[in-house]
């Protein structure tokens, strides 16, 4: 090293534009930065036209010349020292945080802790946000979907008497007068339920699917249909199903986002997961349902509790009320049918809803 | 060694090279936390520069020939690119509120806007990419993007697969033959009776699959119905969830039968068109992923990181890039230094100084 200025590190130039290499050293002689061969230099610049790439682990790194040349060395360690002397302890302030180093557990655990606190507050926020902003043709694809698909695999045409159907129809209509959205928010379809049994649901663009099974369940007792019907609509107006997908959309994106890299393997556990956890309605969205239920059918002139005969019913016929579903949040029975009558009696005190 | 060899050419000096990733999963873990942490912190801003790091530090620890390679997007240039998809998110549901029948035009749109987007998405991430201080370009068509990646999909899709291996060797000739080195280009011709070889076995997969875990569902079936006929303690709500649930977990056994499947068939892809590629007509890549051994490492390094929270994904993801640098090489026909010497920038590449959206990222 017979030449004057300080050696910063050793390397290789490459030419602009060229792959050819050049071993060579950077010189830092006072006012330029020099990339120079034995004795030649190859090229130099005050160091405010030069660019030094940013450290990240210990990958090459690279000064760019102006006239388009690099130099590029291993030696990060060279390279930093001569940051430091020249642009004090600010240059390089994070990859000093990304060192192995003991505190990165405390970063990890205000990772943890951050990552808990969007989940709890604002997820939900977004939800909102997502559901008010989400055009109307959305729950359309998503219900007509639905029902296509569930109409391939699982339910057949209903069986019940044409004068049955009619009946429940016509109950039915009445409750929808007196939902948000109205009569011709909602259609209610008869279908043959197969393995699921007794059931109703709803789905997001306003169809309702009954089954054959709960009518028979309800041995004659159409209330208490309605009542359940009354509960579904309340699901549809709350738009729960639509809430419950954004939730699971939303931490997935979240966890992308902020993750940046998850694996495609993850990601996809993600979006399917996803969609099996947007399937449960959450405890609060079933006790509202069951509520607006007993609003719905007061407001329509039915027996307000009748739901909580629905619930009494599957109680006596269909055994114990154990919670045996690990995808459900739903309190169990019992406790729905006292709060189902609690409340329609709250609403005697008061003055007819709507 | 390479599974697909060609007829050796006149072997005056062949030398064959493998890459190696040189960087450690303790090393990436910082650098992976501080990301996430920066990002909840910025509110997702810093998310641009944070997958500059990632990139860069993956890139910087694939070494080939003693080199490694370069990333040289600036996260200034990728933020605006999200923005951009952002701002153009937030003035379609405005307009869509404004006026409904935009709603039924928005996916027509994205679907015609997408093999543009494939496009200037390949040529973006192939522009920011160097070695030896010379970039790589993409000089493939939109028109190309939608016959070798949507059309393909479309194919592969809609014959359950049997079409797959028709559907890679476009997407391959499209990727490969497309990708420029500096003054040099790639060519590939992947065989489409070796894809086929490779083919069968995750056919294999998911055919018997099906009939095992079809048999099964049926047993299951026809048992749940028989329970629910007989004692049911469910609400209708948890009816409804259970059946539907019962629906997804069919449709989830099948995902997860398509995907190992999935993985079986990409790698053995890879190692095919990898191996059918040359650069300047002359040196040949090589990839011999061991299929088995891909699957495993993937599948292990999902279940590793799901049941960590995510912690040991930088362990998983170094994990990942060491095992499929350390199967791919090059066979360079001459002197290493002499033809990598000899190598010049071209063209539209030069200029670092344009912009380009940053929108899908395809694993090149």
């Amino acid at each position: 090293m017979a030449s004057d200025g300080a050696v910063i590190a050793k390397g290789e130039w490459h030419p602009a534009n060229s792959s050819r290499a050049i071993p060579a050293v950077l010189r830092d002689d006072g006012i330029l930065l020099v990339a120079a061969e034995e004795e030649r230099v190859l090229a130099s610049a005050v160091p405010e036209r030069t660019e030094i790439s940013p450290r990240v682990g210990s990958i090459p790194r690279r000064v760019s010349f102006p006239d388009g040349s690099v130099f590029e060395t291993r030696d990060n360690d060279g390279i930093d020292t001569y940051l430091r002397d020249k642009r004090g302890a600010r240059s390089g302030l994070i990859h000093r945080l990304e060192q192995f180093h003991p505190r990165l557990i405390l970063m990890t655990l205000a990772v943890i802790l951050l990552a808990t606190t969007i989940y709890r507050f604002a997820v939900p926020v977004l939800v909102e946000v997502a559901v008010l902003v989400t055009p109307p043709f959305v729950p359309e694809l998503i219900g007509s979907g639905t029902l296509a698909s569930l109409d391939r695999a699982i339910l057949k045409p209903s069986e019940l008497p044409e004068g049955e159907r009619q009946a429940i129809s016509e109950g039915f209509s009445k409750l929808a007068v007196h939902s948000k959205g109205g009569q011709k928010a909602y259609q209610l379809y008869f279908r043959d339920g197969g393995v699921i049994g007794p059931n109703a649901f709803a789905l997001p663009n306003g169809n309702l699917i009954l089954t054959d099974d709960l009518v028979k369940l309800a041995n004659g007792d159409r209330e208490m249909v309605l009542g359940v019907l009354g509960h579904e609509i309340a699901h549809v107006e709350g738009e729960h199903s639509l809430r419950q997908l954004y939730r699971a959309a939303g931490v997935a994106a979240l966890v992308m986002l902020i993750a940046g890299d998850v694996g495609s393997g993850v990601e996809d556990i993600l979006t399917q997961g996803g969609a099996l956890v947007a399937l449960s309605y959450s405890r609060a969205a079933e006790a509202e349902a069951d509520r607006r239920s007993v609003e719905l059918m007061r407001a329509a002139g039915y027996d307000p509790a009748a739901l909580s005969r629905f619930f009494a019913v599957l109680e006596d016929k269909l055994g114990d009320h154990e919670d045996a579903s690990i995808l459900s949040s739903h309190p169990g029975t019992p406790q729905r049918q006292q709060d189902i009558r609690n409340y329609a009696a709250e609403l005697e005190g008061r003055p007819r809803a709507r | 060694m390479a599974m697909a060899e060609t007829a050796p050419r006149a072997a005056e000096g062949q030398s064959f090279e493998r890459a190696s990733f040189t960087g450690s999963a303790s090393e990436y873990f910082g650098i992976w936390i501080v990301n996430v942490l920066l990002t909840i912190v910025t509110l997702g801003i810093y998310s641009a520069w944070a997958k500059v790091r990632r990139m860069r530090y993956f890139y910087g620890n694939t070494v080939i020939l003693d080199r490694a390679f370069e990333y040289h997007a600036t996260g200034k240039q990728i933020f605006i690119g999200r923005l951009i998809v952002i701002a153009f998110l937030i003035v379609l549901n405005i307009g869509t509120a404004i006026f409904p029948p935009i709603g039924i035009l928005t996916p027509i749109v994205i679907l015609i806007a997408l093999p543009w987007l494939i496009k200037r998405s390949l040529r973006f991430n192939a522009r920011v990419t160097s070695y030896r201080n010379v970039r790589f370009d993409f000089v493939g068509t939109a028109g190309g993007a939608f016959v070798a990646i949507m059309l393909g999909s479309l194919v592969a899709f809609i014959s359950f697969g049997i079409l797959a291996p028709l559907a890679s060797r476009w997407t391959w000739r499209y990727l490969f033959n497309n990708l420029r080195y500096g003054d040099r280009p790639f060519s590939s011709d992947p065989q489409l009776g070796r894809l086929y070889g490779v083919w069968v076995l995750p056919a294999l997969i998911v055919f018997l699959g099906s009939i095992v875990f079809g048999f099964i569902a049926f047993v299951v079936i026809i048992g749940a119905a028989a329970v629910m006929r007989e004692s049911a303690e469910l609400t209708s709500t948890q009816m409804t969830v259970l059946s539907i649930a019962g629906l997804y977990a069919g449709l989830f056994i099948y995902f997860i039968l398509y995907g190992v499947a999935g993985l079986f068939y990409r790698a053995g892809v890879r190692n095919v068109a990898w191996s059918a590629a040359e650069l300047d007509g002359r040196h040949q890549l090589v990839s011999d992923i061991s299929r088995l051994r891909y699957a495993w490492i993937a599948i292990s390094n999902v279940i590793v990181t799901v049941l960590t929270l995510g912690l040991m994904r930088p362990w998983a993801a170094v994990r990942m890039a060491r095992y499929v640098n350390e199967h791919t090489g090059i066979r360079i026909n001459g002197d290493p230094g002499e033809i990598l010497s000899s190598i010049e920038a071209s063209g539209a590449a030069i200029s670092a100084e344009y912009m380009d959206m940053e929108g899908f990222d395809f694993g090149f």
